[in-house]
């Protein structure tokens, strides 16, 4: 990625991160109703992000060794595994299938 | 008030996160070059985003093609929580507005759980939050830069499978959210959103559907 698109992803997040830590430290309590709706948004938006790494250039399904990635972390996330093995298992899982099926 | 905690035993807490966080770094670190960022530029976002999960979400827009808008708003959605953790622990923090917004910067989802343990129901303990933050802070950096310098030396991240990385590590972040009927529902509407807007819109839309449907499921 190009010098200034980078810079631009870091400041733009950085950015937006900052102010949100601001201004949650500045702001009253919020009614429950909102924090309730809130609380919605990260699973949501993290199934969408698992489905859509899942899918081709076409933006349909496209089932390949990442697939079996994704079940292995899950299954360790499941048995409360940290965060870091889920990623090694699922690389690694990933990377063995497509060595030794020249997927 | 909750026992005044010393430094050293908030540390002696925060170690084993500590050690776990910056591993995570590592892998950031790795990743993000293996997704084509320039190394300074990776570093810097750990030191000004400094959340791992929005940092993620990020790259894993970047590395699958997509713009950096798109990257910046997954990322920037994830991290919208930290409105709540700051709204939670601004009353626990020292000084005016300004010095608080500024602290406020330490809270990540580990700080606050730490602070929330070691203070009073509805009041997280302050002191744990900013040195137990400043700790994560400084292995978070640090990993991210060993990550940077590993990265290149390690190879073809394809044939390491570090694009399975992502989609792995999302799923790792998902499943302790996992919680209720209003999680799982969440989940399935984000999941479907997604996958029905994917074919039809550029990237970015399908995500904000997901946040959208996210938004109205959760009752």
């Amino acid at each position: 990625m190009a010098g200034p698109l980078a810079l631009g992803l870091v400041l733009g997040l950085a950015s937006l991160s900052f102010l949100m830590r601001a201004t949650g430290s500045m702001l009253p309590n919020l009614p429950a109703a909102i924090t309730t709706r809130t609380s919605g948004l990260a699973p949501a938006l993290l199934a969408a992000l698992v489905a859509i790494q899942l899918t081709g250039s076409n933006g349909v399904l496209h089932l390949d060794v990442k697939v079996p990635a994704v079940i292995a972390a899950a299954l360790l996330a499941a048995l409360r595994a940290p965060f870091i093995v889920c990623v090694i298992a699922g690389a690694i899982v990933a990377g063995l299938l497509r060595a030794v099926f020249h997927l | 008030m909750p026992g005044h905690r010393s430094v050293r035993e908030i540390l002696l807490a925060a170690a084993p996160i500590a050690t776990a966080i910056f591993v995570f770094g590592i892998s950031f670190g790795v990743l993000a070059v293996a997704a084509r960022l320039p190394a300074w530029s990776v570093v810097l976002l750990s030191g000004l985003v400094f959340a791992g999960s929005a940092q993620f979400a990020a790259l894993g827009v970047i590395a699958a093609g997509g713009s950096v808008l798109t990257a910046i708003f997954a990322g920037a959605l994830l991290n919208l929580r930290f409105v709540a953790t700051g709204i939670a622990v601004a009353p626990s923090l020292p000084g005016g507005r300004l010095l608080r917004a500024i602290l406020a910067q330490l809270s990540i989802d580990e700080s606050y759980a730490l602070s929330a343990r070691a203070g009073a129901p509805g009041r997280p303990d302050g002191r744990t939050l900013l040195i137990s933050g400043a700790c994560f802070y400084a292995v978070w950096v640090v990993g991210t830069m060993l990550g940077a310098l590993l990265g290149p030396v390690l190879g073809d991240p394809k044939r390491l499978g570090l694009d399975a990385a992502f989609p792995a590590g999302f799923i790792a972040l998902l499943w302790p959210m996992l919680s209720g009927r209003h999680a799982v529902r969440c989940v399935i509407g984000g999941v479907l959103a997604a996958l029905a807007l994917a074919p039809f819109t550029p990237p970015g839309v399908p995500l904000a559907g997901a946040a959208v449907i996210g938004l109205w499921l959760a009752r």
